[in-house]
């Protein structure tokens, strides 16, 4: 099983098969930047993985385009891997960074 | 109790016509987020952190309307993000009063007398502007990561109060939290003025920066009772008492995870408000498809172990209400008497 690290902002992974590429789909569905979704082909889709469906009888994900209006599927068969090209809207500490403001304003 | 009894009749009705209709698995109040974009960023929300393009867009009016007509419950409640800066707020409001919706408009009120001054709103029995309020100022300016709010939000209260609006708060509960400044809290609302207040423990977003103040079961417990055992009468909750009482630790109930279906950009979030699991393009196919066995305190699963919050748990109190005559004793008892 593919090992991500432990920031998975910027990783491309090297999928080895479907496990892999179960696993990847799964991390880019928790990401909260945007990914690039790389065909078997060579094409690419580039933007926020916010669905996806193993259960459904052809597996999919769905992004959302930075250019478009309209969701857009990718079947899980035709991708070859997915790179999580985005920024992680979440990584931070902005709790603590706001605490250690706040304590620095009032040593001030 | 607060809720008005055209409010609570209207409840009442849908909640025996579901079980009339042998409906096992009902909502009662959809989380309607038309956006995911705020003008703040509280170290307890996992709700915003998206790029830049997914904070841009929002729903259209259509959807939401379209939302509302499917799952059919009769209150709405609009989070988001802060629906205020929907700028479509005035036209979804208006719509879904005409549809005789009983809405929850959850707001930081940062804009809130902007708003009113541009004549967006007019009051009805129907809206509720439902302020996010976490304590007295120095709790609440905390936890929105911003000082000034407090007052911003208070001044807005009482404009929308002078108005003839329904003004309600909402208020989440993190670890540390002094039961004795919530109780002044309590009273600190009560003398503005507002209808009622409602109140959860937090729950711990994945995504949320602060990983460190979120509330365990044992602890939620002990904290509600230290604030509400010697509840003072002119205190008045918004919500229903048996879910008071659950926070109290006097119920052992299982979490409804359909009882507050959450419907954004995205669509059908499965299974609840505050997971992402994934999405249904439908309400029928969301109640069809998630496996809500999976969910929920006494299913085991690691993310719902200490999560009390009020989306999954108000629901089942409503159902303990309506599910049998010792469950609507409990609730006219403490309805009467003041004391969850």
């Amino acid at each position: 099983m593919i090992a991500p690290p432990d920031s998975v902002e910027g990783w491309e992974p090297d999928v080895a098969g479907p496990a892999d590429l179960a696993r990847v789909i799964e991390l880019a569905f928790d990401y909260r930047g945007d990914v690039t979704v790389v065909g078997r082909d060579g094409s690419e889709w580039f933007g926020y993985l916010f669905n996806r469906s193993a259960a459904a009888p052809d597996p999919y994900v769905e992004l959302l385009d930075p250019a478009g209006d309209a969701p857009v599927r990718v079947r899980c068969a035709d991708i070859r891997t997915i790179r999580f090209t985005g920024r992680d809207t979440a990584a931070g500490k902005s709790y603590a960074a706001w605490l250690e403001r706040k304590a620095a304003a009032k040593d001030a | 109790m607060s809720v008005p009894v055209a409010q609570m009749w209207t409840v009442a009705t849908y909640v025996l016509g579901q079980r009339l209709r042998g409906r096992k698995r009902y909502p009662l109040v959809l989380m309607l987020e038309p956006l995911f974009r705020c003008n703040l960023a509280c170290a307890g929300c996992g709700k915003i952190q998206y790029p830049a393009h997914v904070l841009k867009r929002h729903l259209s009016v259509e959807d939401c309307l379209r939302a509302v007509d499917e799952c059919g419950t009769p209150m709405v409640s609009i989070p988001g993000g802060e629906p205020l800066m929907y700028p479509e707020i005035g036209r979804l409001v208006s719509e879904l009063v005409a549809r005789r919706k009983y809405v929850y408009l959850c707001t930081n009120a940062i804009l809130l007398e902007e708003k009113l001054d541009a004549g967006l709103f007019t009051p009805s029995k129907y809206l509720s502007f439902s302020v996010h309020m976490d304590g007295l100022r120095e709790e609440h300016d905390e936890a929105v990561c911003r000082e000034g709010v407090y007052d911003d939000a208070v001044d807005a209260i009482r404009e929308a109060l002078r108005r003839g609006f329904r003004v309600t708060t909402n208020t989440t509960l993190f670890e540390g939290v002094d039961p004795e400044r919530v109780r002044k809290f309590f009273d600190t609302m009560m003398d503005l003025g507002v209808e009622g207040m409602m109140m959860s423990p937090g729950y711990s977003y994945s995504k949320a920066p602060d990983q460190d103040h979120f509330l365990r079961r044992k602890r939620t417990h002990e904290l509600f009772r230290a604030i509400l055992d010697r509840p003072k009468r002119h205190w008045k909750f918004n919500q229903s008492p048996i879910f008071l009482q659950f926070l109290m630790g006097k119920h052992d109930f299982s979490c409804t995870p359909w009882g507050n279906p959450t419907y954004n950009m995205f669509g059908w979030q499965k299974p609840c408000y505050l997971l992402q699991e994934g999405y249904a393009k439908t309400f029928a196919e969301l109640m069809e498809t998630t496996e809500w066995d999976r969910y929920g305190h006494k299913s085991g699963n690691e993310k719902c172990r200490d999560c009390m919050v009020h989306c999954g748990y108000e629901p089942t109190a409503v159902n303990h209400t309506f599910g049998s005559l010792r469950g609507f004793r409990d609730t006219v008892v403490a309805t009467v008497t003041g004391r969850p």
